[in-house]
């Protein structure tokens, strides 16, 4: 009895305002507060109230044949605290109606993984202590940020006592094989639920897409793609940005209808059912070990981290950030520490990307600055006032 | 086409930008005759003819030349020159063009200082044997003269000095005389020559289109490289408005070289939107370029403004900028290379500051030394107040210089591999120099990324826009 497995991503970073050269120096605020707080409000609206709602309903109607997993930022939770207080009450709704499970993640949505190791370890913890704290729960699965995963994430994972981890079904990763099954972390028991990434996008980025030639996506054509795989895979995993619902899709384009019908389409089939990954990995055996011999991740065309790190101005940023570990930590200063900690989300560099045609739009849509080259300079600024003002001046550090 | 300047000789971009679309017409089969108030005999324009309008030396040669034409071979329809009852031998000589010297002052926005110089040059007026009638063009330049009536000070025939800022500070004295006298010598070339489209650059070329067009029975097509709002904004002379509203009013089809001047043309003149399409200007394909070597005069970085020194350009932003950045980067150089009405007070600012130290002003660069100064800058800055295209920012991204444009321009539009300011945010503009001067990376990364885009904003963009409007306006 194959099982749909759904995962979404609950993130908003901390956005930098314009810092330009001129505020080195003089202007410690770094982040962007009414920016951050109406963007918080406006998603808030548009999609995490709504959609919260929207699932809930599902899982009363269905007796909790519905169910779902998300992973929520320690950094998106801090600002729906801040900003829109009823976001995190809908969220909380949701864990007690048993039908949803929380997946662990870096408390900062940050690059820490492929940096800094130690760092990397806090975060995670941060990120779990968050999870039991809010919504009473102890997360068994873990995602990294962006889905970014090869075998030493896999190893260092599955050190950390997790038993699976959400990653993305990349082709020349899986070769011949179908992402439609449950795979193994090489020599661990720790197992991997590989995203089925064309099925997941239709809904993520081709919804409402009118030159597709599928367009409109009815719930009814959906089901029927999923029912296809009938007998030949045991999980079809969609994971996607829980911003979809509402704000990546509007409103407008059918999302939330689609949404409300598609579960009672998909349960139709007497063999289909939802499960979330912790269940997944319960019920079906690992088919394998499935090795990552590339660092992948869920985004841009290439799947790979180059949305992050791929020019020189990136890198840069990246090993500046890092650099400041020692020096931040040896001042045993927590204001401090969760300053250079911010700094360290990924969306950051993001907006640093320079990609070319459809990446570039996709760049262009999240990022709060006109272009690359503004976001980089920003960024390089605040590093700067953090290391002349913050660091090398004590008497700032408890403004 | 009608053109008020072609290179080498040139005062600004007009003369670049009319290089560029020609070759690139030509290349698509386009034939062109292109007429301009003076050659000067190193014009190097084998695509089409190209014709001084009217020219002492040579009075036969002159007749039996046509200016400003478009045929398009590709509509089918081409009436071929042969048709004509002109000298059908020069196409074949050896020259593809004859140079036909007119002395002309007609230069486009000349400041007075290069009037007088010109004067001094001992280039004299246009000639004074006006012989025909010239109902279309007089229509254009009527307006002047009932606003000439109104207004004391705007006569355009007189003499004498004006405040700076005035015509005469743009254009010199007697300039709509001239403005009527190239109407006059143009469309005597036009006689006996047949023309499917007729095409006049800026307003000074109006007239003359609007007579040419008529009598030929053509389309007129008006391309407006700049307004005189945007030269001059507040301080807009009203005879020039007047004459650039006629020209719009008796166009087929406007084409402005943005849609920042788009917008504003139909602010300024009610020009209906739909009238005005819009082809953005490209940089001709410099491949055998090869930037200078860096031979520097200063030990710091070089942060450049080139332009003409007039409020249109925004050379005081530059300035404030300079004094922001001096705080960040304390060894960088300026240098605003150009020349124009504002210059003295731009030096007068640098004093003030207390920055004239890290300032140079080399005045008016050309040639050699236009290239050598974008090769050696490691900046380059367009803080123009309002800028309906700008050619520049491409020419210094062409030496794979990073640029910093401001959002009042054209080119801002089409460019994504620069840095983009508001003019007035001096602040952000400081910071955006001192990124440059300070990141590698960023240098780096915009560099290598500017060299492949503007091989996509190259000319053929602009002639691949322009030649379905030709074809929109032109019989089945």
């Amino acid at each position: 009895m194959p099982s749909v497995c759904f995962y979404f991503e609950v993130h908003q970073p901390y956005r930098l305002k314009p810092y330009g050269t001129m505020q080195v120096g003089r202007d410690h605020e770094y982040f962007d507060a009414t920016l951050n707080a109406e963007v918080m409000r406006k998603v808030a609206d548009k999609c995490y109230l709504p959609a919260n709602e929207a699932m809930l309903r599902l899982i009363e109607r269905s007796d909790g044949r519905f169910r779902i997993s998300y992973a929520v930022t320690g950094v998106l939770i801090e600002q729906a605290k801040a900003y829109c207080p009823q976001v995190l009450d809908s969220f909380v709704r949701l864990a007690n109606t048993g039908a949803v499970e929380f997946v662990a993640e870096t408390y900062y949505h940050s690059l820490a993984s492929l940096y800094d190791r130690d760092e990397y370890e806090a975060q995670i913890q941060l990120g779990m202590d968050l999870v039991r704290s809010e919504f009473g729960k102890v997360p068994r699965v873990f995602r990294n940020t962006e889905l970014i995963y090869d075998d030493g994430i896999g190893h260092l994972i599955s050190d950390l006592g997790f038993d699976a981890i959400l990653c993305e079904g990349a082709d020349d990763v899986l070769g011949w094989r179908s992402p439609n099954f449950v795979y193994r972390v090489p020599g661990r028991e720790t197992r991997l639920l590989t995203k089925n990434y064309r099925l997941s996008d239709d809904i993520a980025f081709r919804f409402s897409n009118k030159g597709w030639a599928e367009y409109p996506l009815t719930a009814n054509k959906f089901a029927s793609w999923i029912h296809q795989h009938s007998g030949a895979g045991d999980v079809v995993n969609l994971f996607m940005d829980y911003e979809t619902f509402g704000e990546h899709q509007w409103r407008e384009t059918g999302i939330f209808e689609f949404l409300d019908h598609f579960p009672d389409t998909l349960l139709s089939h007497p063999h289909w059912d939802i499960a979330t990954p912790s269940e997944v990995i319960d019920r079906y055996p690992a088919l394998g070990d499935l090795s990552f011999g590339r660092t992948v991740s869920w985004a841009d065309e290439a799947r790979d981290i180059s949305a992050w790190r791929g020019n020189e101005m990136q890198q840069r940023a990246l090993r500046e950030i890092y650099a400041l570990g020692e020096d931040v930590k040896e001042r045993n200063n927590s204001y401090l520490l969760d300053l250079w900690r911010k700094l360290q989300t990924s969306d950051h560099f993001y907006y640093m990307a320079t990609k070319s045609a459809s990446d570039a739009e996709v760049h262009d849509y999240f990022s709060p600055y006109e272009g690359p080259y503004d976001a980089f300079i920003h960024y390089m600024n605040v590093l700067k006032d953090l290391r002349r003002s913050v660091l090398h001046d004590e008497e700032k550090i408890s403004a | 086409m009608l053109g008020w300047e072609y290179p080498p000789h040139i005062s600004g971009g007009l003369g670049t930008a009319c290089e560029g679309l020609t070759r690139a017409l030509a290349k698509r089969g386009i034939e062109i005759d292109f007429v301009v108030p003076h050659l000067y005999g190193k014009e190097d324009a084998e695509h089409m003819r190209i014709f001084g309008a009217s020219d002492s030396r040579s009075p036969i040669e002159i007749a039996t030349r046509a200016p400003a034409s478009i045929r398009s071979t590709e509509t089918g329809r081409v009436p071929t020159r042969a048709s004509v009852p002109v000298d059908p031998g020069s196409t074949e000589s050896s020259e593809t063009f004859r140079m036909i010297s007119v002395p002309a002052m007609l230069k486009p926005y000349l400041d007075r200082a290069t009037y007088e110089m010109l004067v001094a040059e001992g280039v004299g007026a246009l000639p004074t044997d006006v012989v025909e009638t010239l109902p279309e063009a007089e229509a254009v330049l009527e307006a002047i003269q009932e606003d000439a009536g109104s207004e004391a000070d705007s006569g355009s025939l007189d003499p004498s000095p004006t405040p700076e800022g005035s015509r005469e500070a743009h254009y010199g004295s007697d300039l709509f005389a001239e403005v009527a006298r190239y109407a006059n010598a143009a469309t005597r070339r036009v006689r006996g020559r047949r023309y499917d489209l007729v095409h006049a650059h800026d307003w000074m070329t109006f007239p003359a289109g609007a007579e040419i067009a008529a009598r030929a029975g053509a389309p007129l097509v008006t391309h407006v490289h700049s307004l005189e709002y945007d030269r001059a904004a507040e301080g807009a002379d009203r005879d020039i408005v007047a004459v650039e509203h006629q020209g719009l009013e008796l166009a087929t089809r406007v084409v402005a070289v943005s849609y920042y001047t788009r917008g504003l043309i139909h602010q300024v003149h009610g020009t209906n939107l739909e009238k005005i399409s819009v082809v953005h200007n490209g940089v001709y394909a410099r491949e055998t370029v090869q930037a200078y070597t860096r031979e520097r005069d200063s030990k710091g970085p070089v942060v450049l403004f080139l332009g003409r020194v007039t409020f249109q350009k925004g050379p005081e932003y530059f300035v404030e900028a300079a004094a922001r950045v001096l705080q960040q980067v304390p060894d960088a150089t300026f240098v605003m290379a150009g020349s124009g009405d504002m210059l003295p007070r731009m030096k007068a600012m640098v004093e003030n500051l207390g920055i004239e130290e890290s300032f140079r002003f080399p005045g008016f660069v050309r040639g050699a030394e236009l290239e050598r100064t974008f090769s050696t800058a490691d900046v380059y800055v367009m803080p123009s107040v309002s800028e309906p295209f700008g050619i520049a920012p491409l020419e210094a991204m062409s030496y794979d210089r990073p640029v910093v444009v401001s959002k009042q321009s054209g080119v801002s539009e089409v460019l994504r591999n620069a840095l983009k300011v508001d003019f007035w945010d001096v602040d952000r503009m400081a910071s955006q120099i001192v990124g440059l001067l300070e990141l590698p990376e960023l240098r780096h990364v915009i560099v290598e990324r500017a060299r492949e885009e503007i091989r996509h904003i190259h000319w053929d963009a602009a002639a691949e826009k322009l030649i379905p409007i030709y074809q929109s306006l032109l019989p089945n």
